[in-house]
């Protein structure tokens, strides 16, 4: 008896010596705790402590295996994946292929399922006799491992017994902490699941909070209540740094801030006064607004370092990533001169450059450069900057920034000429066919693709990535796509990518990730 | 009473159904729900099944039919976000809007009303001048700012009081003073008038020619019946706190119905918009009502037949 009262002793005070909670602050909170129901970064974060997929990506941006042991592919619309037999879910049952074929099929096919971005070319997932999944698909999808990253798995049985809105309520996964209590896009209360198949993460209680307003989530840092608190405000580096109680981390992340220009009107682009020839069908006048932009500064003075200088679209953890690619100098002069050497020379010598109408009059070059406000870090100031280094060389150019709630359907409809917006996916190929392949009316191809840019050598090339399953190859015909997209053509104007910023608290270990997720797990004492 | 009480209740049915139907119509001029709710990712064919799943694709007016036969047995669909019951989320969170506001509303009372009564008493004092310009600062200094100033002094300089959350007592501090300061500023300024208005009334006078003592005659007589436009702005107050905590719920990340309304609007998650205006609504009905009964229980002049 007394042996078992200090056994229990022991056992308490262990749990409690390694039971340290790590709180974590982010900007928004999940909506959902259904793995299928809402593709956002936050809730997906949230949602990744409570359960794992067959494939993720790590930090470096690599697919690698979760609950998958292998995946082979015996033609181009079939694959066959096996799954480890070793894992648990949080209720002790053990996880079977079947709930892992069923988990990939409802993210593909569930009415609501937001996930079909990357899953919806799954036709089926079933599950042979030696344990093997054999999935097929309805077109070819090379990339398949990378989107089996949204098909995170859900016991089958216990979701068909409690339903989706109960599932919601109290998920169970086999990730590495489970759920204990949440208020919706609130907080999440979690604790580590001790018969968790991989590496046990290092703090025994998680509690995810949503601290809307940077100040606040900064006063929570430095005041010892918070440990990580993600997206802490470049103004606010300083006094993070230099309060002894935590550092600023950052990583550069995959997403892209960059200009589009129209080309696809040679009149009647909207940003540009009525009548006037659109100048930027002209790969040269887009190499020159290029060549206008000093991004450097725009990282350095607006940004407050919270960004890195992009020299392509993709990023560097991107397959398709060109060791080609490099800006181009800034170079007023030289941007200016391109331009005069085009025919939109200033004439009338009042240092404004022109623009030829369709009944052959000249009229200044106006330009409204359209960005949001309120949807990338200081995306209202950027555009402020760039139409001043337009109006450098030569350019009228004024700001339109607009909420984003206002922005998006106007971009989406195509009433800008020139515009400033962003773009992040860890999917190259999702990418390069949304973003570079010319529109095309089955929506397949370009769908993003708004300003209509197009050669018909890129959209073969790009094509050809997309069915191609051999990984050195594909990134040969992407880099080759990039190369002439972005150095001859001028598609678009990479600015920066966002760095992805924690405040971490002295005594946690913590490295933000590319791809803006917030992982408790990943935290180290 | 009790037939006044049912033609009330009546009202505010008919006043329910009038503002969700203003609602309704107004976010559907607002666009495409889709525009948010879908990822970026998803094919048109895949958002088109989306908008099917939501119901969305179906004809404004067999939305609206829909939605008024649903709210009539009190079911407001299911939030696109979370995929629970609209109303249920906001009633969720009610609770704790309401005891945020409940404790700045007394706080505000406690202060304001004796300050602005001491201030009437002594006009152009110094107290009364004193208190004067502290509610000049009260009424002008934005929330915003007293609230962060409120973190950085209490939470990350002194260390005593937690800078964000609602979990204890202490929680509570900071975010009803940032509350509770304008109503405190506001409430003192009004009473104040409203004395002063009835301390130079007849029936005063009257009440002090006939010797009752100086307390009797400012809280019997006096306060009394300035008391009575207090009760109305008072009741009005609290209508517009539960309704528009908004910044000290977003700055103190409090899990109030302001802030999940607003990250509705943001996100477009219509049935959550329009639960939370209904609930905003019964509940300013149900605040004039109690005001009106105030009224008589204070007033015996006033009663409702």
């Amino acid at each position: 008896m007394k042996r078992l009262l200090i056994l229990v002793v022991l056992v308490i005070s262990v749990a409690f010596a390694g039971g340290d909670k790590l709180v974590v602050a982010f900007q928004g909170g999940a909506v959902t705790l259904d793995p299928d129901m809402r593709n956002e970064t936050t809730t997906l974060a949230w949602q990744h402590h409570i359960f794992d997929a067959p494939y993720v990506f790590d930090a470096a941006g690599k697919v690698v295996p979760m609950l998958a042991t292998s995946i082979k592919n015996v033609d181009p619309n079939t694959w066959i994946l096996k799954v480890r037999d070793d894992v648990k879910f949080h209720d002790g049952s053990s996880m079977t292929p079947e709930d892992v074929a069923f988990s990939i099929v409802r993210a593909a096919t569930h009415p609501k399922s937001q996930m079909k971005g990357y899953l919806g070319k799954v036709e089926s997932a079933t599950v042979q006799a030696d344990g093997s999944i054999v999935i097929k698909t309805k077109v070819p999808d090379p990339l398949l491992p990378a989107h089996l990253d949204h098909a995170m798995v859900v016991p089958k049985a216990y979701l068909e017994k409690v339903g989706d809105e109960g599932f919601a309520k109290h998920p169970i996964g086999t990730g590495p902490y489970k759920f204990v209590e949440w208020l919706n896009a609130d907080h999440l209360s979690l604790v580590r699941f001790e018969d968790y198949w991989g590496e046990k993460p290092a703090f025994a209680k998680v509690l995810l909070r949503n601290i809307p307003q940077g100040a606040t989530r900064v006063a929570g840092l430095l005041s010892g209540e918070i440990d990580i608190a993600e997206k802490v405000l470049p103004q606010d580096f300083g006094r993070v740094n230099n309060s002894g109680r935590a550092v600023v981390k950052q990583t550069p992340g995959v997403r892209v801030i960059y200009v589009a220009m129209d080309y696809w009107r040679e009149y009647g682009s909207e940003g540009l006064p009525k009548g006037a020839k659109n100048p930027f069908m002209n790969p040269e006048a887009r190499k020159a607004i290029y060549m206008a932009i000093n991004e450097e500064a725009i990282v350095k003075k607006i940004m407050g370092g919270a960004a890195t200088v992009a020299p392509q679209f993709l990023a560097k953890v991107h397959e398709g990533y060109s060791p080609n690619i490099h800006r181009f100098p800034y170079d007023p002069k030289a941007a200016r001169k391109i331009l005069e050497d085009l025919g939109y020379g200033d004439k009338d010598g009042d240092g404004w450059l022109e623009l030829p109408t369709k009944d052959g009059k000249r009229v200044p070059f106006e330009l409204r450069v359209d960005a949001p406000n309120d949807r990338y870090l200081n995306d209202a100031q950027i555009a402020q900057a760039l139409a001043s280094m337009l109006r450098d060389i030569g350019i009228k150019a004024s700001v339109n920034a607009v909420p984003k709630k206002v922005f998006f359907p106007n971009m989406t409809k195509g009433h800008f000429t020139l515009y400033m917006a962003g773009w992040g996916s860890m999917d190259p190929i999702n990418t390069v066919l949304s973003m570079f392949h010319s529109k095309d009316a089955s929506g397949l191809y370009g769908r993003f693709n708004r300003e209509h840019y197009h050669n018909a050598q890129v959209d073969a090339l790009i094509e050809k990535a997309a069915q191609t399953f051999d990984q050195s190859t594909r990134k040969k015909l992407l880099v080759q796509a990039m190369d002439i997209a972005m150095l001859k053509d001028v598609a678009y104007i990479p600015l920066h990518y966002e760095n992805v910023i924690a405040g971490v608290a002295k005594g946690v270990d913590f490295t933000p990730r590319p791809d803006e997720y917030i992982h408790a797990f990943e935290a180290k004492k | 009473m009790l037939r006044y009480l049912l033609i009330r209740t009546v009202q505010t049915i008919i006043a329910v159904f009038a503002v969700a139907t203003l609602i309704f119509l107004g976010l559907q001029m607002t666009g495409d729900p889709m525009e948010n709710l879908a990822p970026q990712d998803m094919s048109d064919q895949q958002v088109a099944q989306l908008r099917h799943a939501y119901g969305l694709d179906k004809p404004v007016y067999v939305q609206y039919e829909l939605f008024m036969l649903h709210m009539a047995k009190g079911d407001l669909g299911i939030s696109f976000l979370s995929g629970e019951p609209a109303l249920g989320l906001i009633l969720e969170r009610f609770p704790t809007t309401l005891k945020l506001v409940l404790v700045s509303m007394f706080i505000a009372i406690f202060f304001g009303l004796p300050m602005g009564v001491a201030s009437a008493i002594r006009a152009d004092g110094w107290i009364d001048r004193s208190l004067r310009f502290l509610s000049v600062l009260g009424i002008s200094a934005p929330t915003f700012w007293i609230g962060i100033m409120l973190i950085l002094i209490f939470s990350v300089n002194l260390g005593w009081l937690p800078s964000s959350g609602l979990s204890s007592w202490k929680h509570y501090l900071m975010p009803a003073f940032t509350l509770s300061l304008y109503r405190i500023a506001l409430f003192l300024r009004m009473v104040r008038s409203t004395m002063l208005d009835v301390l130079n009334q007849d029936f005063i006078r009257t009440a002090r020619a006939k010797g009752l003592a100086e307390r009797v005659v400012v809280y019997k007589h006096a306060l009394r019946n300035a008391l009575i436009p207090f009760i109305t702005v008072a009741g009005l107050q609290f209508g517009a706190l539960m309704a528009g905590a908004i910044v000290t719920e977003k700055i103190f990340a409090i899990p109030g119905m302001n802030r999940l309304a607003l990250d509705a609007l943001y996100a477009d998650d219509r049935p959550v918009i329009i639960a939370f205006i209904i609930v905003t609504a019964v509940l300013f009905a149900v605040i004039n009502l109690v005001v009106d009964l105030l009224y008589a229980f204070i007033d015996p002049r006033v009663r409702y037949a």
